[in-house]
């Protein structure tokens, strides 16, 4: 189909690309400690992007009657486009699939067996416990086609387990533990039950914690969550639009010398990974901050060219809209201390597991500001119970500029794999 | 069809079909769910177009309930309902729940219904939506502190259509438009964003004349630059009406969603009718019947017709949120708040429009009243888990003596839901509704259309976030 719309393209556009991403996927839904549905979902989409006379028009659809259609309101709508200079790939390099052949194992019955028996096991522990559990299989294809003679596709699969465990205690207070496990295939995920279940039993006592600066171990989960507010000043966007806090600072150390952050797509394993971006561009590693200095952007081929920075496959979309820079998979290099060790030298501190309201102060100048979902009390090297009703509030660049400790210890949380950290005094309201 | 639909029309020949299919299904219940749309979308940023793109998109979904389990599939080849049809079937018998799912019968809806608008966003030319939009943007970036701006619009007509096994046949009309302004104020290393969106179901008319708040927004992210952060610590809040308003959704709507409560013991316990919430003076409800509101809806997404549902009367629990299953499950009637973002995606427990009623108090009273705190206005996010919330306020002043003082930013208002309802001391007579392009998130479907508001409320001993 997508022929068609070339042959209408072709020599009335200077350049144009179209993007074909198609999928199917089966999320099996377990909610309140039962089986509640089972999905199917298919899709199949188009975008077209065309650029006249150096004006770029963008037109999508799913609707595979509609393609003539797609292409010329495109056309039309490039009157209105930017001036856009940049030219597309003549070649989308070297190819790997992030696509695993067992994703064909996945069988519904013996899922939901898995399932039940996982929920089973965690009300045996804690038989109040409502269990919400999901189980996702899912594949699809994406294809680029343009004008400088790319016609590339690749499949992916994805698998994906979900589990929330929640408990109210006698006094009405909530237990909430949760966490996901992707890859490329079925996985075994009984080690992320037991994390839950760890993370609820930790839980059950109350601690109160005074107000002030304490030290604060962030779980991998946590670090996941919170590296965001650094990640996204690293975008080529926000430093063309002048609102990162790096945009001046490349070159200059800006992070303590123990922070190196990394674009991984050809990660092993992981469901983020891909051989190249939604432009077409060759994907490839990148170094974003090296021993604490702000060494380069993630960027799609708009900004690579505004920015003079070099287009590393960062510019993803869906077929309904236009490339915008976007992380493949997000890597923290680990340090060299054991985790235990690091909560072990601690005489009074809070390890967090998991935030509440991160993300919605004005983090574009490192501020944040959130409640503790659920946060364990350090006591002499110990975790002696949970710390509610309190919150975190500092700056994460000061924080991550003074001294930090990275575990060894690594997970992967998501697109993002990361360490414990360990901040030695951030702001804490009790 | 109003001001006559640009787009082909992919979903009418399928509707006879789909009749068949479902009133022929000998499962418990069955529905058919299509929709065929059309979306314009302009983005500006600074002195960029972002993106101006126009789609369309079609799809459908069928979701069915045997032997007491759900079924569902989703698809954009309409065409194709009756494989798709069968596959439902299919994978819905593979299961023999042990408990089984029930829901609640309603009676059968034939009906049509048309979003009523004044400028179609079909027939309004590409050129008046851009020229629309970048007249805003200029307000936005009028002030050289002004670093750069988002202003976005965008509109999506659609015809929608759905049918069960009950004999309901409804087919919506629908139009929805709205925009989002934003600025980026920056002074050195200080950057302060300050956006408000407007949208609503109805026609081009929401997005027109919106000159003052661009203006507003301009001005705002120019002020914060020079306000200061408030002091960590338990304050007096004055909360205006837009937070009050995100407060009410947040912190309690989502509790009154009865897919929370319906099959935990315990959280049904603490939910239970009759208890108090609030001071008596309280009254929250929630309707889906509001025309215009972005949580309008005339059905919801399993064929109920929206009723207004009185969340707390007096201060205490006297109602709660319902789809067919949750209504059945807990022995109380539908509500009419079973809610989808898409076709694509299956009804969950939503709210609508959510508001706390007037009370008797101006807001001079209530500024008198709180003494020494903090005013708390407008909302840039937040986020709840039942329990505990955190959000932060778009920005604020000091109260001293009962007057405003210094401008604040960055508000982090955070605190347990069930004691700040509580502590909620006088309830203004003066309240506002809010909608705006973003909406409500649950259960990975997001953004949904809904509103909120309320009138200003003083709220004693919350917790704000800072340095001490």
């Amino acid at each position: 189909m997508i022929e068609r719309v070339q042959d209408r393209l072709s020599g009335r556009a200077r350049w144009f690309d179209i993007i074909e991403v198609s999928g199917s996927s089966t999320p099996i839904s377990f909610k309140n400690n039962r089986l509640h549905s089972i999905t199917e979902r298919h899709n199949t989409g188009f975008g077209v992007r065309v650029n006249v006379d150096g004006r770029t028009g963008f037109s999508y659809t799913n609707d595979g009657a509609a393609l003539d259609d797609m292409a010329g309101r495109a056309m039309e709508l490039s009157t209105w486009g930017d001036r856009e200079d940049f030219e597309l790939p003549a070649e989308a390099g070297t190819h790997f699939e992030p696509y695993d052949g067992a994703i064909d194992s996945f069988d519904v019955k013996s899922e939901i067996a898995a399932a039940e028996e996982t929920i089973a096991a965690i009300l045996a522990r804690f038989p109040g416990a409502t269990v919400d559990l999901g189980i996702s299989r899912s594949t699809a294809s994406s294809r680029i086609v343009n004008s400088s003679g790319i016609d590339a596709s690749y499949r992916s699969s994805h698998y994906a387990a979900s589990i929330g465990a929640t408990l109210i205690l006698d006094d009405g207070s909530r237990i909430e533990a949760a966490g996901t496990l992707s890859g490329l295939a079925p996985l075994d995920y009984r080690e992320l039950r037991d994390e839950i279940t760890g993370n609820i039993e930790a839980a059950l006592t109350t601690r109160k914690s005074p107000s002030g600066r304490v030290p604060v171990v962030l779980s991998p989960r946590a670090a996941a969550r919170i590296i965001g507010i650094v990640t996204s000043g690293l975008n080529a966007k926000s430093v063309y639009r002048g609102i990162s806090p790096f945009a001046e600072r490349r070159g200059s150390a800006v992070f303590n010398s123990a922070l190196t952050l990394r674009d991984d797509p050809s990660m092993d394993s992981s469901p983020f990974s891909y051989p190249f971006d939604d432009e077409g561009v060759p994907a490839v590693k990148k170094r974003l901050v090296n021993r604490g200095v702000i060494e380069t952007f993630i960027t799609d081929l708009k900004h690579a060219k505004k920015l003079g920075l070099a287009a590393g496959g960062n510019g993803q979309r869906s077929y309904a809209s236009l490339p915008y820079p976007s992380f493949s998979n997000i890597v923290i290099d680990p340090g060299i201390e054991p985790r235990n060790r690091m909560i072990e030298g601690i005489e009074r501190g809070i390890l967090v597991e998991q935030f509440i309201g991160l993300g919605q102060s004005n983090t574009l100048t490192g501020d944040f500001s959130a409640n503790l979902e659920l946060a364990y009390l350090i006591e002499n090297g110990t975790i002696t119970g949970r710390v509610k009703d309190c919150m975190l509030s500092d700056n994460l660049f000061h924080l991550l500029a003074g001294e930090i400790v990275l575990s060894a210890e690594r997970k992967r949380i998501g697109s993002v794999l990361a360490p414990y950290i360990m901040l030695p005094a951030v702001n804490y309201t009790g | 069809m109003p001001g006559g639909m640009p787009m082909r029309d992919g979903i009418g020949d399928i509707v006879a079909l789909a009749r068949t299919l479902v009133t022929g299904c000998r499962c418990e219940y069955a529905e058919v769910r299509l929709s065929s749309s059309r979306g314009d979308s302009i983005s500006l940023t600074g002195e960029q177009v972002e993106s101006f793109s126009s789609g369309d998109t079609i799809g459908g979904s069928v979701r069915i309930l045997n032997n007491g389990s759900w079924g569902f599939v989703s698809f954009n080849d309409p065409e194709a309902i009756e494989s798709h049809f069968r596959r439902c079937i299919e994978i819905s018998s593979s299961i023999g729940g042990r408990d089984r799912t029930r829901i609640r019968p309603y009676r059968a809806v034939k009906r049509h219904f048309d979003t009523p608008s004044q400028k179609h966003a079909g027939t309004v030319p590409l050129e008046e939506k851009f020229s629309l939009i970048s007249g805003y943007n200029r307000i936005l970036k009028s002030s050289p502190l002004v670093q750069t701006t988002r202003a976005t619009y965008r509109d999506v007509v659609s015809r929608y259509a759905y049918l069960n096994s009950e004999g309901s046949e409804i087919t919506y009309d629908r139009a929805y438009c709205g925009i989002s302004l934003s600025s980026i104020a920056r002074d050195g290393a200080v950057i302060q964003p300050y956006s408000e969106s407007v949208s609503g179901y109805g026609g081009f008319e929401i997005a027109e004349g919106r000159e003052e708040t661009a203006e507003r927004v301009a001005k705002t992210a120019c002020d914060l630059l020079k306000a200061e952060s408030p002091a960590g610590g338990t304050h007096r809040v004055v909360a205006d009406q837009k937070l009050a308003g995100v407060f009410i959704h947040e912190a309690f709507g989502h509790l009154s969603e009865a897919d929370f409560v319906h099959e935990n013991e315990r959280l049904k316990k603490m939910m239970v009718i009759g208890r108090q919430f609030g001071p008596d003076g309280l009254n929250v409800l929630d309707s889906g019947s509001l025309p215009g509101l972005a949580g309008y809806i005339p059905f919801d997404d399993e064929g109920v017709l929206p009723e207004e549902t009185r969340l707390i009367k007096g201060g205490l629990l006297s109602g709660r949120l319902h789809s067919r299953e949750t209504a059945e499950k807990m022995g109380e009637e539908t509500t009419g708040n079973a809610r989808a973002i898409g076709v694509a995606r299956q009804p969950i427990v939503r709210m609508t429009n959510t508001y706390i009623e007037n009370g008797p108090h101006n807001r001079e009273e209530i500024l008198q009243a709180a003494g020494d705190g903090i005013y708390a206005a407008g909302v840039i996010g937040g986020e709840t888990n039942l329990e505990m919330f955190t959000f932060t306020s778009g920005y604020g002043y000091q109260i001293k003596h009962g007057r405003l003082g210094t401008m604040y930013r960055d508000i982090v208002l955070s605190g347990n839901v069930f004691t700040t309802l509580l502590n909620i001391e006088m309830i203004g007579n003066d309240r506002l509704m809010f909608g705006g392009l973003g909406g409500c998130g649950k259960g990975g479907q997001s953004p949904l259309p809904v509103s909120f508001g309320g009138p200003h409320l003083l709220i004693k001993d919350v917790l704000i976030g800072g340095a001490q």
